[in-house]
């Protein structure tokens, strides 16, 4: 044993080492810039490094994927250059979870040269990753995360640098609440969430909203979302007799929903309700013909609420990847990026050699008051994060053909 | 031999047309290996061509192969043109086909990719019979380029944090693009260099060594592996040491297995159960949030985690103690989808936080020193791994240990020898859950969050193959199944969606070359290559070596 | 002797738990009578529906196993390739109007194809990754197969992409027939029927001709088998092949009923089919099949008939925590899997 014993005075000094290096962000003057989180400098000709981390392996891949192509399409149009300097995104894969978003925005953390951070898709990515970024000062703007606590007003100070470009299920839910008692007139509804966060957030914001309006709530379940066999769900659904369901779950579990609810007796009358994550082409297929006529509560995209240039981001889209839009958040990720370009156009500062210097605290507070049209609607941040104006409106589906999908003909626009 | 050539050739073409389908090609060309020189693609392409001439052996054959190589993915890019693939392959994309055709038209791409597969493969034949003198410098070269190449971001990232002599070597060999054309010469004449002297100073000690104890050489290099490990992440940053610490939970969660599968035979598909048991103790004893049962200081609630994770490892052992091999397997996966349905489910969530999970979960503090980095965090794991591995090793040897073992080769037999079966499958159990809650304890405090999604059926599925690929039995096995198996995924994060495929690939290619594993343990490499040395086959099986003091 | 009766006790309690939890809610339910004679109808419908395509994976498994000793993990994905093969030929038969006019044809063409390709992805597998381990003891294999099911899952993820496919659903799959009041649906007729009969004919196969017999005898002991002049890599292959033609039917027929043909589809089923395979007692023909029917009604009836009496939320999200509780209990009171006869034999 002694070769093991030999290893204990390295060890230690090690140890020792490694606690004297975790060094937070602590304030600095480089070049031209003075800011009290430290300040980044890019050579002349060096790229602005963007970081990212969304879901980009398994089963949510699509989800993430989108959103990506959004941010690269944002780069495009940009015509892949800021101030002279390139963009370079550095995109990670996150998994959809908590020890995977922790990793990626490690390793974003720790490349000094990482200006802002775009992603997640998912919340429970984004609540150990932001605050790992806040660390060192980076902004996270994320694209796809809607969990309420993330841009609640008793945040913890480590979630200072977050911000999103994506609304609060909680305003999401209430609006189909709200939708759905008033407008639709539905006396009784059943939830159905299928484990994730998101989904059993939205479904439970909704159920308590739509309690207050008073309309009943008759029960609320809950499926694996990769279960196929829904005819059990629903057949002991259609028991209860509910004018609606309401379901925001992913593609795969919400196009069996579609697809089988037609065909259970008793709820040939039931009015169908997703949530956002299925406003894609991809959902059409996956639902087939049983999609006309659902609905989803969505923020309002039509050209009169907001984002003139949506259109011409999906031709872009189409024309990139050969395919439609496969998720529901490339606009969210598109305008997230704008977002963070703009707040570094309006802080970078450049010497007489071409170097670049962004402040990290002054790049924070640009994020916080940039006030812009995106194509997901007006882009302005509140001092929690809560950047995008939430907008509700309804989508209904009408035709069951993907290649028609296109937000406003289909689904097409039936509230308000 | 022209003939073989030919089939070794057209199998390798396969591959790469595989590569080239499934998109990593051109994932992999989208990244530089030396700055607009070679692309990680074509390296790929041009080590399949090599690669099947050096398999071929002879210099024509060589040639034969590399060409024959070359004509399937040649092929590919001929039919690209004219059937348009790519409304059902999406990687068959006309970026592709430039790359395939080196944006020079098809004509000239075809005679590059077919020529340029001949040249490969009489490189890699003449290669594989030059003289170990030229191999020695050549491979190590190779390989340290391309490494240099294709973790360009990463190596950066560590050298990023120096000045002075660091600094201006990384500027030397890289841009912010990465490796530059002399970089690569200068890496390559480093490695080159390099291996050429470790090979003659250990050749020498070598000769020397021939006669003294095999045991204690491997003591050494596992000693430097730990010291490397130990160092690493405090010399490399912070997402080094993230890295590693995600390795060290599964070296804790392997060791924890090991017991159970490595010594007891107890094939367990639900090990992650336990890993649960022991984060949602962590959670519910410290979090600052409604569904905490109390607000202890991590070091507090550490040991409670354990003992419930024994606890739920005798009460998972106690029905499953009848059911035997690949129907206990089984079992327990099911008994691990139960812990995940009910954390997950509504029906708990009162008690849980049901897929809300549990946030707001404290860091662990030394006084006031809060352990919040990363690479602080990584070394907990250490000392724990360390305490676990010293653990583990005391049990390999003891009476229990060989309890186990007997358990393992013949449950009936071991009956009959008067071990007492219940207590011992019961101990592998609550042991095993153990190590599994110590990491599940450091991994809710590493997130300060818990959520159902983190305890999958994968995770199981992983540690089992880390403790096979390492060397089922064996500790430093562990270890290295780890390294091997958390670590290097971890680095093609930015990979992302073809991680797995990389994954796949190595399990089913490690599994190949070595099915006793990396590092297997003395008894074990015995039992298996018993059947071929029929004289060790009485000495070697049952009895356990006598421990070296 | 004390430590045995605590054991002893313990199991006890756990089997009283079990049955007490069971009898409780099932009686419940009956008295709130909340569901009509037609709901429990559909409900046992669905559960055979699915529980046919888990009998027809459960037999890939079982047979495998059964010659080889190896839990072959990547089988879940073989059904997946078969899938993704015929929703290749049902899109444009569909497009092109002849699924719609020619339904007979047109699936027997679909089905065809998926056999064909699950087949050779099942025998290529066996012969890549699988046949140098022949001779290897331990759980190399089993890993090398955990492998094969991630290369395959990502190969297909990297053709093909990720997002999620589905069949084409022609007018005539919708119909359903009216059996004495009860609405029975075509398609699950159809699937179910076609179950049985492939699964007779596998049955067949196995029992009657050469090669199966040749199977048996490789799978009751391999060596004698070989010392006999049985070409034991020829059984092998041919175990694949028909394991491989089961996979293909049940891909088909899982993408025609629930529309959905992704990458990751085949691992849940499989995973169940795995269950099922052991349920019944694994290597065993009919037991495979006893165990897919049996998981398939347990989780469509379980949820509703045990939980919904005891008022407990959202019981379809406890779906897979019945099926595996139903699983561990039986092979607590049967060891061997419900026709399993011999005690498996200990894999090391």
């Amino acid at each position: 044993m002694r070769a093991f014993r030999k290893l204990y005075g390295p060890m230690i000094l090690c140890a020792a080492v490694a606690f004297g290096m975790a060094h937070p962000a602590t304030a600095a003057t480089v070049g031209p810039v003075t800011d009290d989180l430290g300040v980044i400098r890019i050579a002349k000709g060096a790229p602005i490094q963007i970081g990212a981390y969304w879901v980009l392996s398994g089963a949510d891949t699509a989800l993430g994927l989108d959103e990506k192509r959004g941010v690269e399409i944002a780069f495009k149009d940009l015509g892949g250059k800021v101030l002279g300097h390139p963009l370079k995104l550095n995109a990670e894969d996150d998994g959809c979870n908590a020890e995977g978003g922790q990793t990626a925005a490690t390793k974003l953390a720790a490349n000094p040269q990482t200006v802002i951070v775009l992603g997640p898709a998912c919340s429970s990515a984004a609540t150990p990753g932001a605050p790992i970024l806040w660390q060192q000062g980076i902004v996270n703007i994320c694209t796809a995360c809607t969990a309420p606590k993330l841009t609640a007003s008793d945040r913890k100070p480590e979630y200072d640098g977050f911000a999103r470009t994506v609304f609060s299920d909680s305003e999401q839910g209430k609006a189909d609440a709200n939708y759905v008692h008033d407008v639709a007139k539905a006396q009784s509804v059943v939830t159905v969430h299928d484990g994730s966060p998101y989904a059993q957030q939205l479904q439970q914001v909704f159920a308590d909203n739509f309690k207050q309006l008073g309309g009943k709530v008759l029960s609320q379940e809950a499926i694996a979302p990769t279960d196929v066999d829904m005819k059990p769900l629903l057949t002991r659904i259609a028991s209860e007799k509910p004018d609606l369901l309401y379901f925001p779950v992913f593609t795969a579990a919400a196009a069996q929903i579609v697809r089988q609810a037609k065909s259970t007796p008793g709820l040939e009358k039931t009015a169908l309700m997703g949530g956002g994550s299925l406003l894609s082409a991809d959902f059409i297929e996956a639902a087939g013909p049983s999609i006309v006529g659902f609905r989803i509560g969505y923020p309002d995209l039509s050209p009169d609420a907001m984002g003139k240039n949506y259109p011409k981001f999906v031709d872009e889209y189409k024309k990139a990847y050969n395919e439609a839009p496969i998720s529901g958040y490339h606009a969210n990720a598109y305008d997230g990026a704008m977002l963070a370009i703009k707040a570094i156009e309006k802080v970078a500062k450049s010497d007489k050699d071409g170097n670049l210097y962004i402040g990290k605290k002054a790049l924070r507070d640009a994020v916080f008051s940039t006030k812009f049209d995106g194509i997901s609607g007006p882009i302005a941040c509140d001092q929690y994060g809560e950047c995008s104006q939430f907008k509700p409106s309804v989508l209904e589906f009408t035709s069951a053909d993907p290649k028609t999908f296109s937000v406003g003909q289909n689904p097409k626009k039936i509230w308000p | 031999m022209i003939r073989r050539g030919l089939l070794i050739g057209l199998a390798f073409g396969a591959g790469a047309v595989h590569i080239a389908a499934v998109g990593v090609l051109l994932a992999m060309h989208q990244r530089w290996i030396v700055i607009d020189v070679l692309t990680l693609g074509q390296a790929a392409l041009l080590l399949i061509a090599g690669g099947a001439g050096a398999m071929a052996g002879r210099a024509l054959p060589g040639l034969v192969a590399g060409a024959a190589a070359g004509v399937p993915i040649a092929a590919l890019t001929v039919i690209m043109s004219i059937v348009p693939l790519h409304s059902i392959f999406i990687a068959l994309s006309s970026d592709l086909s430039n790359m395939l055709t080196f944006e020079l038209g098809l004509a000239a791409g075809v005679a590059i990719l077919v020529g340029g597969g001949a040249m490969a493969g009489l490189v890699g034949a003449l290669l594989r019979n030059s003289p170990p003198i030229v191999r020695r410098a050549i491979f190590p070269g190779a390989i340290a380029v391309v490494v240099a190449g294709v973790f360009q971001e990463l190596i950066q990232l560590m050298l990023q944090q120096y000045e002075g002599p660091v600094g201006d070597f990384r500027d030397f060999i890289y841009t912010w693009e990465g490796l530059s054309l002399q970089g690569a010469i200068t890496i390559f004449l480093l490695a080159a260099l390099c291996s050429e002297v470790l090979g003659f100073v250990w050749r020498m000690r070598a000769q020397r060594l021939a006669t003294e104890d095999h045991r204690r050489e491997r003591m050494i290099k596992a000693g430097i592996a730990l010291v490397i490990l130990a160092v690493l992440p405090a010399v490399a940053g912070s997402y080094v040491g993230q890295v590693l610490m995600l390795v060290g939970l599964y070296i804790l969660m392997g060791m924890g297995l090991n017991l159970e599968v490595g010594l007891a035979g107890l094939l367990d598909l639900g090990f992650v159960a336990f890993f649960a048991v022991g984060a949602y103790t962590t959670a519910l004893l410290t979090a600052d949030a409604p569904h905490a049962l109390a607000h202890l200081p991590y070091w507090g609630a550490m040991p409670i985690a354990v003992l419930l994770s024994i606890f739920v490892g005798v009460l998972f052992g106690l029905p499953v103690l009848g059911v035997r091999g690949d129907y206990l397997a089984v079992a327990t996966m099911g008994l691990g989808e139960i812990v995940r349905v009910i954390v997950q489910s509504d029906f708990a969530a009162p008690l849980l936080g049901g897929a809300q999970g549990i946030l707001q979960i404290p860091k662990p503090a030394i006084g006031s020193f809060i352990l919040g980095s990363p690479v602080s965090l990584f070394y907990l794991t250490l000392i724990a791994s360390a305490i676990a591995a010293f653990v583990a090793w005391r049990l390999e040897n003891s009476r229990l240990g060989r309890a186990w073992m007997a358990l393992r080769d013949d449950e009936d037999v071991a009956q009959a020898l008067g071990i007492n079966l219940i207590r011992s499958k019961l101990l592998a159990y609550g042991l095993g859950a153990a190590f599994a809650g110590l990491a599940g304890s450091i991994f809710a405090t590493m997130l300060t969050s818990v959520y159902p999604s983190s305890f999958q059926l994968l995770i199981s599925i992983n540690v089992l193959a880390l403790i096979i690929v390492g060397g089922m039995g064996s500790l430093p096995g562990v270890v290295l199944g780890s390294i091997v198996l958390i670590g290097l995924p971890e680095l093609l994060r930015e990979f992302g969606e073809y991680r797995y495929l990389f994954y796949g690939a190595v399990l089913i290619v490690m599994m190949r070359l070595r099915p006793e594993g990396l590092w297997p343990s003395d008894v074990r490499q015995r039992e298996l290559h018993a059947t071929d040395e029929t004289l060790e086959l009485d000495a070697g099986t049952d009895a356990v070596p006598a421990q070296p003091r | 002797m004390a430590r045995f009766n605590a054991v002893d006790i313990v199991l006890w309690a756990l089997r009283i738990g079990v049955v007490l939890v069971v009898v409780v809610g099932t009686v419940s339910t009956l008295i709130k009578n909340r569901y009509d004679a037609a709901q429990w109808f559909d409900f046992v419908m669905f559960g055979l529906t699915i529980g046919s395509i888990y009998a027809q994976i459960a037999l890939g498994y079982t047979m495998v196993y059964g010659v080889l000793r190896l839990i072959n993990f990547a089988h879940g994905d073989i059904v997946m390739t078969g899938a993704f093969a015929g929703y290749f030929v049902a899109t444009p038969l569909d497009r092109s109007g002849f699924l719609e006019s020619q339904p007979v044809l047109a699936m027997s063409a679909i089905l065809v194809v998926a056999i064909v390709v699950a087949t050779s992805i099942a025998v290529l597998t066996e012969r890549i990754a699988y046949r140098p381990f022949r001779r290897v003891v331990g759980l190399a294999p089993l890993i090398c197969a955990i492998g094969v099911s991630f290369f395959l899952e990502q190969t297909f993820r990297g053709m093909f992409g990720s997002a999620v496919k589905s069949y084409p659903e022609p007018e005539w799959e919708r119909a359903a027939f009216q059996v004495f009041g009860f609405n029975v649906p075509r398609i699950d007729v159809l699937v179910i029927g076609l179950a049985l009969l492939f699964m007779g004919a596998l049955y067949l196969i196995v029992q009657r001709t050469r090669m199966g017999t040749a199977m048996r005898a490789v799978a009751e002991d391999g060596e004698a088998a070989a010392l006999m002049g049985i070409d034991v890599d020829k059984v092998v292959v041919f175990t694949f092949v028909l394991g491989g033609a089961m996979a293909g039917i049940a891909g088909v027929f899982y993408a025609f009923v629930y529309k959905q043909v992704y990458f990751l589809m085949g691992f849940t089923p499989g995973i169940k089919a795995f269950g099922a395979a052991v349920l019944g007692g694994i290597g065993n023909i009919p037991g495979a099949m006893l165990g897919g029917f049996f998981l398939g009604m347990v989780e469509s009836v379980g949820p509703t008939l045990f939980l919904d009496g005891m008022g407990i939320p959202a019981p379809y999200q406890l779906r897979d925590l019945i099926a595996f509780t139903l699983l561990i209990m039986v092979l607590i009171f049967r060891p061997q899997g419900l026709l399993g006869e011999r005690m498996a034999k200990k894999r090391a």
